[in-house]
């Protein structure tokens, strides 16, 4: 099993022990011996301990290692010189190729030090590509890491209800996907969008400063259990039950199982649910306002 | 609608012109814009036609002062930056923009052609199978790419920024020509089919990352991925065929009689796509020699 570009031991202190390496199966009866484990990263974070052998790529590199890595499965032909560049001699590559072809069931989990560093979201494709040309020699698979709670939530739901995961833009009445055009990020940095409703995420402590600052510009709704960065240059803020602790709902974990929650405490304030339906209620009131033109259209 | 369109072709002379009253306050969706659209339509029909804003479906008029009758001829005058898929399909006819274009600008185009004096945005000519464009200042990302899901981008045509472009240039392109006039940022040729792609001006990192065929052409050297090899050193001549088919459409290719480092790639695919890396200092020297060797084959 493969970590790159994420640091579990802190991030996600339970992923060790009860999903991946420590857990006793019925093909892997001694647990933790009966695996191997690599991590992949730009420094040797506490993660490095619980690993057999760790990797460390310059920063940056990652597209080039997984790229080489590709390649190497196939046995093609590689520029030992360019790819020392990455930090990590050919030999360790090939080293790791051959771990993963021995592997009978692989995994590679990826974490934002790959998908938010340069190269985006042609990081993530490499390790997907990685994995998915990998079960030509074994069982391989690859899944992300998570920052953010729930995050995988938004991605099923969104997944089902408009076959997109994200950057989904519904006005035109049908969905239509477009990451870098219709992505959150993106319409903020470029200031195309003239209104915000921010649910369950606070875009003011980890977006660019560009987009931060368009978010104070347009009315901004946020609905939060507590005081975010976001909530204090939104114009609105609503003040919701925290999910899981005073709110019921259902949270997806990161391999995509949804798990109700069901809620240990009262809260005064309604749950972000609540607040959303009355909103929609109020405005389903209202007249219609997308036919709004001046005069005739013409038909095309 | 009760709208009457002009019966019978329209005179190809007549331009009609659009100028933008002010720039919308969020992208605006005007696929209308295009010859093939408006070629048949009396100025009435122009002023009528549908565009979006947001949610809200409006008319072209609320938008642009519009001048003329409908043609196949389109000026368009103003930052229309913001002003999205212009020309988008186009078969036909020229559009000319005195400014900035939007995104989405001639995507899917099949023939006919568009002149940006500007910059324009994301996304220009995806997926197109014909036509010309050029861009004047710079280009954004994913200049005649494919859209994300879609197997192939660009298809032929020809595509030429004066200025520099962005991410993903010609991504999964299959055919056709794009020429960039500076530098290119990362990933320009990904996953390229067939096609070519000049670099008149270098490029970032990961140029041809996971190309399967197609040329990339840089007369500034590029730092390469490690899975591309070295094959040779030569003069294409190829090139020279190129050299005069962009002649034609106004760009010069300096040292094609010089020699070419040619790489081949992406090993990680693997594929049998190439860069060609022209040696600025080595071709003045060598040029003569060349292409008397090749002009006595």
């Amino acid at each position: 099993m493969i970590y790159w570009g994420g640091n579990p031991a802190e991030c996600h202190p339970r992923h060790f022990t009860k999903y991946t390496i420590m857990q006793k199966g019925k093909f892997v009866p001694n647990g933790r011996k009966g695996r191997t484990m690599v991590l992949v990263d730009i420094r040797e974070t506490p993660s490095a301990k619980a690993a057999d052998l760790f990797l460390q790529i310059r920063p940056g590199k990652d597209f080039e290692v997984l790229t080489i890595l590709r390649a190497l499965i196939k046995n093609q032909r590689v520029d030992s010189r360019i790819a020392e560049e990455t930090g990590l001699t050919l030999e360790q590559l090939q080293n790791l190729v051959d771990r993963m072809k021995n592997a009978r069931f692989g995994i590679i989990f990826f974490g934002m030090g790959l998908s938010m560093t340069r190269g985006k979201h042609m990081n993530s494709a490499g390790v997907l590509m990685l994995a998915a040309e990998m079960n030509a020699y074994t069982k391989f698979v690859a899944m992300p890491m998570r920052g953010h709670g729930n995050v995988t939530g938004s991605d099923m739901v969104l997944r089902w209800s408009t076959g997109y995961p994200f950057g989904v833009n519904l006005c035109r009445g049908y969905p239509r996907f477009n990451p870098g055009e219709f992505s959150t990020v993106d319409l903020l940095v470029r200031g195309d969008i003239d209104a915000a409703l921010i649910l369950g995420a606070d875009p003011g402590a980890t977006m660019p400063q560009p987009g931060i600052d368009h978010l104070a510009r347009i009315p901004t709704i946020v609905l939060d259990p507590k005081v975010t960065h976001t909530s204090r240059l939104a114009r609105v803020h609503i003040t919701t039950a925290a999910t899981g602790i005073s709110a019921p709902g259902t949270v997806y974990r990161m391999d995509e199982i949804p798990l109700p929650l069901r809620p240990a405490l009262k809260s005064p304030y309604p749950t972000d649910e609540e607040v959303i339906r009355r909103i929609r209620e109020l405005v389903a009131k209202k007249p219609a306002w997308n036919e709004t033109t001046n005069g005739e259209l013409a038909t095309v | 609608m009760g709208l009457a369109r002009l019966a019978g072709p329209t005179d190809d002379v007549i331009m009609i012109t659009l100028t933008l009253k002010e720039q919308p306050s969020v992208p605006l969706e005007a696929e209308v814009i295009s010859p093939d659209v408006l070629a048949n339509l009396d100025h009435a029909a122009v002023r009528a036609l549908p565009v979006y804003l947001g949610k809200r479906r409006l008319r072209l008029d609320e938008f642009f002062e519009v001048d003329g009758p409908g043609s196949e001829q389109i000026v368009i005058r103003g930052d229309a930056g913001k002003v999205k898929m212009i020309g988008r399909g186009m078969t036909r006819g020229s559009v000319r923009i005195k400014g900035n274009a939007g995104m989405h600008l001639g995507a899917e185009m099949k023939g006919g052609s568009i002149e940006v004096t500007g910059n324009a945005s994301d996304w220009v000519g995806a997926e197109m199978t014909g036509g010309f464009i050029r861009i004047q200042g710079n280009a954004g990302g994913q200049v005649g790419a494919a859209y994300r899901g879609s197997l192939a981008g660009m298809n032929g045509g020809a595509i030429l920024i004066g200025g520099t472009a962005g991410l993903e240039v010609g991504m999964r392109m299959k055919r056709g020509t794009i020429v960039v006039g500076k530098t290119v940022r990362d990933f320009a040729g990904l996953q390229m089919k067939g096609g070519t792609i000049f670099l008149l001006g270098g490029a970032e990192i990961r140029t041809g990352a996971w190309m399967f065929r197609g040329t990339i052409v840089s007369l500034l050297p590029v730092a390469l991925l490690p899975t591309f090899s070295f094959a040779c050193e030569y003069n294409p001549s190829f090139l020279r065929l190129y050299v005069k088919q962009l002649a034609a459409l106004g760009v010069s290719l300096p040292n094609a009689n010089g020699r070419w480092k040619r790489y081949t790639g992406d090993n990680s695919v693997p594929g049998k796509g190439e860069i060609l890396i022209g040696e600025p200092e080595a071709s003045a020297a060598s040029a003569t020699g060349v292409v008397s060797n090749s002009s006595g084959r």
